[in-house]
């Protein structure tokens, strides 16, 4: 069965991800709830005339997508596969209210193009003149693990060699506005780095864009592998959960002693984070834990920034200060468990591998 | 005329979020598609919905927009002939 390589990995997010050079080395910090990404300069991505269309999700796709290939010395990728929660979020609202506001006339062209949730991947394609597998996964807090289930299936049967496999999510003041009115969010402004210090309801809101090249064969950066996948619906106990990561894991032939991190979703939503503490104390105990929300917010594909966060590691074999959970530091880092879940509905479980 | 074509020049930049062209730079008479801005076919839409919103023409033969959208100055000219009609 063929390994899964991270041959490179390009994230713009919250904090300055964009350049692999440097791992959080400066920490953005955030006193509002709605964080939103540090952005590269794009003209070193976009020319100028084709960046004028585009809105700020398909940029750090682009740019992100881009990092990758670059590291990986991939030019043509053999399949482009992007999720996304809500996909274009800002061009879809700009549709939407010139809309109403022309009472359904004079609607301008741009939005429309761009508003659908496959514009990240068409728009890589494009660029690169690729007419290869091309598929974008919109399944809430799913999405990005579809992905890599996909990229895993694709690489794994011979059909693909390398992958260029992305999680996207734009945030907006409307969609902000309007999820909070579903209790997503905190109802009074939070420092970032507090986040697990606020004893409230809701989280903070966030956005990002990762994309890695996946390949059958190991290239010359050193981001581990991935090596398994799951995702499960709203499980009926903590106990159940705890059992379907032990089989998990058992599914790769290592026990819960055998990780030598494991990075939490942790939310800073009293509702939903019990299960996390739980999970760490009867499974984890010794193990050293991360936690990666504070950093990037919360959003459908948020684990993609959790993956990047892993993937680093890995590579540095170092684990930042401000990600930590405890003082625990590991001998060498090999197995590296994520943990996520979305609003406690969508769960998910990525192993990454040295 | 000449009003108009400056301020026609700053709602092309505005529409087409032309991040990088200021008003000076763009050629009254230079053809807008093709070469000179180079415009695009996306653009034109953009450019006929401008024409309908900003100052109430439509145009009804999709034939004369190759005429009326050749340059800043040839909107100008179609603007001042058709308005008010």
């Amino acid at each position: 069965m063929s390994e899964i390589f991270i041959n490179g990995i390009g994230a713009v997010t919250p904090q300055h991800t964009h350049d692999n050079a440097r791992f959080l080395e400066h920490i953005e910090i955030y006193d509002h709830n709605n964080l939103r990404c540090v952005n590269p300069n794009f003209k070193e991505f976009i020319p100028p005339m084709e960046l004028r269309r585009m809105s700020r999700i398909i940029r750090m796709g682009i740019a992100s997508a881009r990092i990758s290939m670059k590291e990986a010395g991939v030019e043509m990728p053999d399949a482009i596969i992007t999720g996304t929660g809500m996909g274009c979020v800002e061009d879809t609202e700009k549709f939407l209210i010139s809309m109403i506001d022309n009472k359904e006339l004079l609607l301008t062209p741009t939005s429309f193009i761009r508003s659908t949730h496959n514009t990240v991947g068409a728009q890589i394609a494009l660029k690169l003149k690729c007419h290869n597998y091309n598929f974008t996964y919109v399944h809430r807090g799913f999405s990005f693990e579809n992905v890599l289930q996909d990229a895993i299936m694709l690489i794994r049967e011979g059909d693909a060699g390398n992958v260029l496999a992305g999680g996207i999510d734009e945030t907006s003041d409307n969609h902000y506005s309007i999820s909070g009115r579903l209790g997503f969010w905190k109802d009074k402004p939070v420092r970032n780095l507090d986040l697990l210090k606020e004893r409230s309801n809701g989280t903070i809101a966030g956005e990002g864009s990762v994309f890695a090249m996946l390949s059958n064969v190991k290239g010359e950066k050193d981001y581990g592998r991935l090596t398994d996948i799951d995702t499960f619906i709203s499980p009926e106990s903590h106990l159940y959960t705890k059992q379907r990561i032990e089989n998990f894991l058992g599914q790769s032939n290592l026990n819960p002693g055998d990780i030598d991190l494991v990075i939490l979703g942790y939310s800073g939503d009293i509702r939903y984070d019990e299960v996390f503490d739980t999970i760490r104390n009867s499974l984890f105990s010794g193990i050293p834990a991360a936690y990666f929300k504070h950093l990037c917010g919360e959003y459908y594909t948020s684990s993609s920034f959790a993956f990047w966060l892993a993937a680093q590691i890995l590579e540095k074999q170092f684990i930042p200060a401000v990600v930590k959970l405890d003082d625990l530091n590991p001998n060498g880092i090999n197995n590296v468990l994520i943990y996520n879940h979305f609003m406690e509905h969508h769960h998910t479980l990525m192993l990454l591998s040295k | 005329m000449e009003e108009l074509i400056e301020r026609l020049k700053g709602e092309i930049i505005e529409v087409l979020n032309l991040e990088d062209v200021e008003p000076e730079e763009i050629d009254a008479d230079a053809p807008l598609f093709g070469e000179g801005l180079g415009l695009d076919s996306i653009d034109a839409l953009e450019l006929i919905v401008l024409l309908e919103k900003n100052y109430g023409i439509k145009i009804e033969d999709p034939k004369d927009g190759k005429k009326i959208f050749f340059s800043v100055r040839s909107m100008a000219e179609y603007i001042t002939e058709h308005k008010g009609k």
